[in-house]
């Protein structure tokens, strides 16, 4: 009996919203001013849905993500107390205490939603205009670079993933050979191709590529992946397969990194 | 109980009424006169929810077309009205009046608790329709005193309509 009742009040509660949504579907197509209100409030609501689903799959993948930033805390600490151990004391005191290093603003940021299914991924990134992003600042991880924002809003920004045909960076063969352009291989998620690497370099499969920092969006010497099978193109130069370390099916976190000399950078590029 | 065989008429011609209300009265922006809210409530308790709902859907569509109102407004605020309406009568004026599927009336269920319900399911009606209405571009005192002001009004339309739509038994 009681099972019967709320089956019942599940039924009569489906058909109100069946009906309410009818009419409010025809409130706003005979009304401008409840269209705009409606799909305002529709957008809101989506808005928390995707938040709340956001914080549940973060919630899921927090032990991953703990032994994860516990391996890299160890490394940096690691990198840390090598990099203390150089510096003499006049060196330590020179060091400004900010979110910058060098000619890079860093902004640590989470995906909020993320595209991986198409030729053109895009994420949708946490931080906006209102947190000093800019159009043209890089995405980063400690496994890579991963976007390049491309709009910004008050408090997100929409970034085009490297896992799009449009992206390219600007990617080193170890840490002082040869530079070339990587682009993602469309297929794989962790594959990307390393282009114009001229014919008499030296490399052996399992190196490490790095960004060059031949461009204005990404510092230089982040690891992207790993060098794997090779072939001569017209003649003149490889093309190297590339596992990238990152991957993109777990991104969550990430970090901004704004190029303060970016605007003079352009400046000069187009002879202003 | 049997339903009383009019009450279909009288519903009716009540929608009518509230066509030509829509039309014919308008008494400034403070100012919503609507039976629907009413209407929905004296619907005999023998009458599911869903019935309830989509009676509630027709009527209110049927006044939002024959009127210069919004399609989808009336019928909007009068399904929470019919989705509500046995709850509050099963709070107000008791759980037997369901189970039974007898009708109410002022002389056997008194008129204070059939107002207390009446206000409560117009004062809902009154919110979704002055919300949407408004789409949000009104300030708050403006809903509120429209709110305030309509409900008095509607409440006292409500006790004509519920009197005609649920006379006491003649013996």
């Amino acid at each position: 009996m009681r099972k019967n009742n709320i089956i019942y009040s599940l039924i009569n509660a489906a058909i109100f919203i069946i009906l309410e949504v009818a009419a409010l579907t025809m409130l706003s197509h005979n009304g401008r001013l409840q269209q705009m209100w409606i799909s305002r409030g529709i957008h809101r609501f989506m808005g928390n849905i995707w938040g709340g689903t956001q914080r549940i799959g973060d919630y899921f993948s927090l032990k991953g993500r703990n032994e994860e930033l516990a391996l890299e805390n160890h490394e940096l600490r690691l990198k840390l107390a090598q990099m203390e151990q150089a510096l003499t004391a006049e060196m330590k005191a020179e060091i400004p205490e900010s979110n910058s290093a060098g000619e890079f603003i860093y902004i640590p940021a989470t995906i909020v939603k993320i595209s991986n299914n198409s030729q053109h991924n895009y994420m949708i990134i946490s931080k906006g205009s209102s947190d000093g992003i800019t159009e043209g600042a890089g995405v980063i991880t400690g496994k890579g670079a991963v976007g390049v924002i491309d709009a910004v809003g008050e408090n997100y920004s929409y970034a085009r993933s490297f896992r799009n045909h449009e992206m390219s960076i600007s990617a080193r063969l170890g840490r002082e050979g040869a530079v070339g352009p990587l682009n993602w291989n469309g297929r794989s998620s962790s594959g990307a191709i390393l282009k114009e690497i001229p014919h008499h370099v030296v490399f052996e499969p399992g190196d490490t590529v790095y960004t060059s920092g031949y461009s204005s969006i990404f510092p230089p010497d982040i690891p992207l992946g790993v060098t794997g099978k090779s072939r001569i193109v017209n003649g003149a130069t490889y093309e190297i397969d590339i596992t990238l370390f990152e991957d993109f099916g777990a991104l969550r976190y990430v970090t901004i990194v704004e190029n303060k000399g970016q605007e003079e950078m352009h400046k000069l590029e187009s002879g202003q | 109980m049997k339903v009383n065989q009019h009450f279909g008429t009288l519903y009716f011609l009540l929608v009518i009424g509230q066509v030509i209300l829509c039309n014919y009265a308008q008494l400034g922006p403070y100012i919503i006169l609507s039976m629907l809210p009413a209407m929905i409530f004296c619907i005999p308790t023998a009458v599911s929810t869903i019935s309830c709902m989509f009676i509630a859907f027709a009527s209110g569509l049927a006044v939002d077309w024959l009127s210069e109102g919004i399609i989808g407004l009336n019928a909007a605020a009068a399904l929470p009205a019919a989705f509500l309406r046995r709850g509050m009568i099963r709070i107000f004026l008791g759980e037997d009046l369901i189970t039974r599927g007898d009708r109410f009336s002022f002389k056997k269920n008194g008129v204070g608790k059939i107002s207390v319900a009446l206000i409560l399911s117009t004062a809902v009606f009154l919110t979704v329709y002055i919300l949407l209405d408004g789409a949000g571009t009104r300030p708050v005192w403006f809903n509120m005193t429209r709110l305030g002001v309509s409900l008095a009004l509607n409440f006292l339309l409500g006790l004509i309509v519920t009197g005609i739509l649920t006379p006491d038994d003649r013996k």
